[in-house]
């Protein structure tokens, strides 16, 4: 099972009926109702990141798109179906792509079927010529009715490959490189060798973004500074055709163009400054009557094109990226940089419902020292916390593939261009997921003022929502907290500090007067502890909760958390120890250490001594609850990365074993997390009992879910739950939304190897970035299994 | 969503913690419910009473003056004069005289309204220490003095009609029995407490007699005549007079000399609670503590930073005053709710005899759309019951400084909030500096007078624990940072120099802690090992 894409790569796109939104998302694309924001279903088949998706307009029933990918193929979707219908490979990564010929209206009078063309902003390779290219992307034609092999016609080579922008009506297509505005004409008879004409437009800065106005002839591009530049009448000149009549006074050569530099093609250029910072987002009204704009700020601002009058959307929270219009013209939805898409209304500037997706790891990762970016994760429920940039900190459903709700942790409004003073450093959930702890770090101004919180939170038993319980003011004085950890049956926790302290939190029940059962939790210090005065590091409970591993530099002190007691000492690593963790019930304890000289250790809590250990840098462990099984994500060093396909590797071991019993290469390891989860509970009526999956959280926050102990490592596939599209009932779609229920496995599987070097069989490519399809079975299929799932869903009721 | 996302956060100080003991109970509660205000005098107030009538006004004995105070206003109405140092002072139980004894040994009683002399009772030669009114005669009066003799006497006639003389030392307090006219108590510095009855003719023999064990400073008769209380030394003792003097209680938790007692009723609208009665004490000590004999326990104790000499409570319940030695007087008024006073005047007028019916509300009708004042409703129309509810977004109230920080006038906020008085508030919009990276830049920028402020604040509070981590470093910034300025002003200067004692001050005392943790620490770890 895999989830926890970017819904941000690319501009979504609406459906005809505006009641879907087509997202790319990671290898496939998402469908999502606009009705309740929840996922419908998705189209699965690239094998790389999607990057357009281009909806053929037409009436209401027509539901087919085009798609791009950096797998070099482009696909022809019908969408109600889920159906792949065509498929084009281009053998090159697209960067972008648009298709001119579906917005210019169709003309009925010729018989034959027209040819489609699609413009596409690829990248060549740069292995095949000898030479040192230069320009690595090309802006080439294609035919996509039938696609032989790509146009020779190149538009334009660029450094970089550019996002193409057309216009509304397909007569302009436009790219910004640097401080050019590159615009060509579209012929109105396309075919293969058809040339278009081509205008610059020059600018002192570098464009950021650019966007045709959908009836004049006006294009608006958007510069890092902030600056709006509005060019009207551009290609006036140049891109007059006989028998086009324009609305404009004839132009002499010595007519003065106010704003255009000389010898670019356009009538006059105005400027408009209201950003602080580059513009990301601009965007015409289909009416052509006002500009959107936006940037960093996180402020969608409403330009009037005729007068420049000024409306605003602020706190929006983030980063904007993306501005669609729908074809119902009240409702738009923004993309943000926080992997957000809201649907809003026009009419009334309000937000009325958002696509939420699993928040981006925090930007500053190295703003303090105590920064911890490993997420938390509840065993049971499969959820997972993060910490926000919005100091808050966001409950991800790993089941569902969404975002639950959000906290705030710190009383802020946060504003994407301030600087960062305050930061949720760390959150940790207790094993049953009722109670959790975060740090927040307000950073000081010159050595002054800086404040560390420590909060405790209470799950909400009837809202299933955290609420805080107790507020800490800096609860080791003035030294960073390095770790938290929750006792597995009680309330108590233990924070440690880099100060040279550990302190034990006991949660005290405190009943209110006046006859009422409403309970009031507060957690107060019960005990301090300290070891030579040296830096605690990690923080561990046993399985029962009768020992208290706590690190002290190189050492790993055992205590008694209720006496408060010193146990026993054990060992020496030749680094700090950055982690520790009890390996279930067993009586082994896995100690992590950084620096120079890693090291995985697992100490035998009977013997106290070391059983084994490993040179690896760890980034994450786990362990499975009550079995005697760990999982660790191991950083390779760079050297083998080519070998293993990737920079990081998951092992599972057995702790009484040095030799692992699986393992799976994975990429972008370096601030992944990683856990093990109880299985999905809408899928264990058909499992056997309770399944263990190992959930991978990687460094951009993607993460898959797999089932570990299976040999065969079955991929789970993403199937939605049926209450969750429930909401919307729509008979057009009833058979297929049932189909979305049907548990559908991946036919692929790997093979598990137990040594260690063979790690590379199951290279994390397939696991993330796709399977080569997974294609829908015949209808013949289909019907039984429909029919098999209603059986055993009654036999389950009966149970 | 859309109220989720635009929220405004104002400014607060950091949460204090919430203190370990219990919760103030609801009795100590209505005791700090007394508003204090304080009354200066010269001279050491040696007597208080209330009128037993409303409006319960009172009289204070201080020097040779006795001063008359309204207890709605606590304001001094009038005053009457004498030639030597008040003693004693007490009202009868009408309020329409007042006897008032002094230290040449007379005793005079006055008309209250008129502030008439009406008799001068001469026949004590020593000073006279305590007169007192008996509770349900108008006829008579009790004094008793440094001659250790207890007179009783005929006002009308002025003459004494019985001497009482068993004390051996100077007597120095007395109250009299509330059921009974004919017995009262006395107290002298012999220790005893004796309980006489003017029906026995004997001048030497007293009806009982009851050893306190100290000098006794006071003596009060419980509301149920059957037991009296005792102040003396450092212990109030209360006595069952009824079962032949025996020691019921020894409250014992003031550390100085109890000065004076009282005995007054808790005034709170419900009835159950409103019908207790406490024992309140004032000590050399400076506290005030109230004292429920019912489960002989002290329900509230009170500081007042001068030895307490004398004590009085209104009969009403809404106002106390404490007397002290250095004359400064504290009185104190409870806020009462409206509801209670109406209550109050609802219970006075049930008493009598009829009463008009209140009306009754006749049922409103409900407005119809056929009803033309259906579309006459206006602004003020109540909802009916049927009706859904529209409700107002709550309006967000922001302080002065919350508005000066939305609109980025950081400098200004500062100003604002140290003008105010909570330093609490002002260390919370520095810290919210501090996280917009203004603070330093809003320091610079302020001008001297505004600098003199910043400074004085940093002088009162930079060594309070709870905002040193943040003002240390900051007073180190702002004086390295305004060097020149602070160099250039005189009054800055003197700030600075205040700020230094402090801190040497503050410097003192962490060193003599530490002295003590030196000493304290070898102990436990003995302690540890155990």
């Amino acid at each position: 099972m895999r989830g926890g894409q970017s819904y941000v790569s690319c501009p979504p796109s609406f459906s005809n009926d505006g009641n879907r939104l087509l997202v790319g998302c990671g290898t496939s694309v998402a469908i999502f109702s606009t009705a309740t924001a929840l996922q419908v279903s998705s189209l699965e088949g690239h094998t790389s990141t999607v990057t357009s998706v281009v909806v053929v307009p037409g009436s209401k029933i027509l539901n087919y798109c085009w798609t791009s990918s950096l797998d070099g193929t482009i696909r022809y979707w019908d969408f109600s179906l889920f159906e792949c219908i065509k498929k084009i490979d281009l053998n090159l990564p697209i960067f972008s792509m648009v298709i001119p010929s579906l917005l210019s209206t169709p003309e009925e009078s010729s018989g034959k079927k027209k040819n489609v063309y699609a413009y596409v902003c690829m990248q060549t390779e740069n292995g095949k010529d000898n030479k040192p290219k230069l320009c690595t992307a090309q802006i080439r034609k294609c035919n996509l009715t039938n696609y032989n092999k790509l146009s020779k016609v190149t538009l334009k080579e660029t450094k970089r490959p550019q996002r193409l922008t057309i216009s509304p009506c397909g007569n302009f297509l436009g790219i910004k490189d640097k401080r050019k505005l590159h615009i060509w004409k579209i012929p109105k008879v396309d075919s293969d060798s058809a040339v278009s004409k081509k205008i610059t437009l020059h600018h002192t800065k570098t464009f950021s973004v650019l966007t045709f106005h959908p009836t004049e002839r006006i294009v608006a591009a958007g510069d890092v500074t902030g600056r709006i530049l509005i060019f009207r009448g551009f290609g006036a000149q140049n891109f007059q055709e006989n028998g086009e009549l324009l609305n404009r006074t004839s132009m002499t050569g010595e007519e003065c163009k106010p704003g255009v530099r000389q010898n670019d093609d356009a009538e006059s250029c105005s400027t408009w400054h209201w950003h602080s910072s580059g513009v990301n987002l601009l965007s015409f009204s289909s009416d052509g009557v006002y500009l959107y704009s936006g940037g960093k700020e996180g402020v969608l601002v409403f330009w009037q094109l005729d007068t420049g009058k000024k409306k605003f959307l602020p706190r929006i929270g983030s980063p904007l990226r993306y501005f669609i219009d729908s074809p119902d013209p009240s409702v738009s939805s923004i993309s943000c940089a926080d992997n957000q898409i809201h649907i809003f209304k026009i009419s009334s500037m309000e937000i009325m419902r958002s696509i939420s997706g699993i928040k981006p790891p925090l930007s500053s990762q190295d703003i303090c020292e105590s920064i911890s970016s490993q997420a938390a994760f509840d065993c049971t429920s499969g959820l997972v916390a993060v910490q926000t940039e919005n100091y808050g900190i966001q409950f991800y459903s790993l089941f569902a593939n969404r975002g639950l709700y959000e906290i705030q942790v710190c009383e802020r409004n946060y504003q994407p261009v301030d600087d960062v003073t305050v930061v949720v450093t760390m959150v940790e959930l207790s094993v049953d997921g009722s109670m959790m702890g975060t740090v927040e770090v307000k950073l000081p101004e010159e050595g002054i003022g800086g404040l560390i919180c420590l909060k405790l939170w209470d799950l909400d038993s009837d809202t299933k929502r955290f609420s805080m319980s107790t507020l800490i003011y800096e609860p080791h004085r003035d030294a960073h907290i390095s770790a938290i950890a929750f006792h597995p049956t009680r309330h108590m926790a233990v924070t440690s500090s880099y100060g040279g302290d550990f302190k034990i939190w006991v949660c005290r029940e405190e009943t209110q007067q006046k006859g009422q059962t409403h309970q009031n939790f507060s957690w107060m210090c019960h005990a301090v502890g300290s070891y030579k005065n040296k830096a605690m590091r990690a923080a561990a409970f046993s399985a029962d909760g009768s020992v208290l591993a706590v690190a002290a530099d190189t050492v790993i002190t055992l205590w008694d958390p209720d006496k408060n007691e010193l146990i026993a000492v054990v060992g020496e690593t030749p680094s700090p120890i950055g982690r520790l963790i009890f390996v279930g019930k067993s009586e082994n304890l896995l100690s992590v250490s950084h620096g120079s000289t890693p090291q995985l250790s697992v100490w035998s809590m009977s013997k106290l001594a070391a059983s084994w250990s490993y040179r690896l840098e760890i980034e994450a462990v786990s362990c499975a609850l009550d079995l005697s099984y760990f999982a660790v994500i191991a950083l390779l060093p760079k050297s083998n990365e080519r070998m293993f396909k990737g920079d990081g590797i998951i092992l599972v071991f057995n702790a009484t074993d040095p030799t692992p019993m699986a393992s799976w290469s994975v990429t972008k390891a370096k601030g992944g997390s990683i856990a093990f989860l109880k299985g999905n509970p809408s899928e264990l009526a058909d499992e056997k009992s309770s399944k263990t999956l190992l959930a991978y959280l990687n460094g951009d926050r993607e993460y898959v879910l797999f089932d570990p102990y299976d040999k065969e490592a079955r991929e789970l596939n993403m199937t939605m739950q049926g209450d969750l599209v429930g909401l919307e009932d729509n008979g057009q779609f009833g058979y297929t939304s049932i189909y979305g229920e049907l548990p559908v496995f991946d036919l692929k599987r790997n093979k598990a190897s137990s040594v260690f070097s063979g790690a590379s069989n199951r290279p994390w490519e397939t696991i993330f970035n796709g399977s080569s399809s997974h294609m829908l079975p015949p209808l013949t299929k289909l019907c039984s299994e429909f029919l098999e799932s209603l059986l055993e869903k009654k036999t389950s009721i009966i149970e | 969503m859309e109220e989720a996302r635009i929220k405004t956060f104002p400014v607060k100080p950091k949460l204090k913690t919430k203190p370990r003991t219990q919760q103030q109970t609801p009795e100590s509660k209505y005791w700090s419910s007394f508003k204090t205000q304080q009354i200066p005098k010269q001279f050491p107030i040696h007597s208080i009473d209330y009128s037993p009538t409303p409006p319960h006004s009172f009289v204070l004995a201080n020097s040779t003056t006795l001063h008359i105070f309204n207890s709605k206003t606590l304001s001094e109405t009038s005053q009457i004069t004498f030639k030597d140092t008040v003693s004693c002072v007490s009202f009868r139980n009408d309020a329409r005289l007042i006897a008032a004894s002094d230290l040449s040994g007379l005793v005079q009683v006055f008309d209250f309204n008129e502030r008439r002399r009406i008799r001068h009772l001469q026949s004590h030669t020593r000073p006279v220490r305590f007169v007192h009114y008996p509770r349900h005669d108008k006829l008579h009066l009790v004094s008793g003095g440094d001659d250790a003799l207890v007179k009783y006497w005929d006002v009308a006639e002025a003459k004494v009609i019985h001497q009482f003389n068993g004390h051996k030392d100077y007597v120095r307090c007395g109250h009299s029995s509330p059921v009974n006219s004919d017995t009262f108590v006395t107290g002298s510095y012999d220790h005893l407490v004796k309980l006489w009855d003017v029906r026995v003719r004997d001048s030497s023999k007293s009806a009982m007699d009851i050893n306190h064990g100290c000098p006794v400073e006071d003596v009060v008769f419980l509301p149920s005549g059957g037991m009296i209380a005792t102040a003396g030394g450092n212990s109030v003792k209360l006595w069952d007079v009824i079962g032949g003097g025996k020691l019921l209680y020894s409250m014992e938790s003031h550390n100085k000399t109890v000065t004076s007692i009282c005995v007054g009723r808790i005034g709170k609208d419900s009835v159950d609670e409103s019908n207790q009665y406490r024992i309140m004490s004032v000590g050399l000590d400076g506290y005030f503590k109230v004292f429920d004999y019912g489960s002989m326990k002290v329900t509230h104790s009170m500081r007042f930073p001068a030895p307490l000499v004398s004590l009085g409570y209104s009969p009403d319940c809404l106002t106390r005053v404490i007397g002290t030695s250095n004359g400064m007087i504290y009185a104190s008024k409870r806020k009462v709710k409206v509801d209670e006073n109406e209550k109050g005047i609802v219970a006075s007028e049930g008493s009598s005899i009829w009463r008009i019916r209140p009306l009754e509300s006749t049922e409103k009708k409900v407005l119809k759309t056929t009803d033309f004042r259906y579309f006459q409703r206006g602004q003020g129309e109540k909802p009916s019951e049927g009706d859904y509810l529209v409700m107002r977004p709550k309006k967000v109230k922001l302080t002065a400084h919350d508005k000066l920080l939305n609109k980025f006038r950081h400098g200004d906020a500062l100003v604002c909030v140290l003008e105010g008085k909570n330093p609490g508030h002002v260390v919370a919009v520095m810290e919210e500096l501090v996280s917009r990276k203004k603070l330093l830049r809003c320091v610079s920028d302020l001008d001297l007078e505004k600098l003199e402020l910043l400074l004085a604040f940093l002088h009162k509070y930079c060594t309070v624990p709870k905002y040193s981590s943040l003002l240390m470093g900051l007073a180190n910034k702002v004086i390295e940072m305004r060097a020149d300025d602070i160099r250039a002003s005189e009054t800055l200067k003197k700030h600075i120099r205040n700020l230094k004692s402090t801190v040497e001050a503050e410097i003192r005392i962490q060193q003599s802690l530490q002295e003590i943790q030196g000493i304290i620490s070898p102990l436990l770890r003995i302690a540890g090992r155990r």
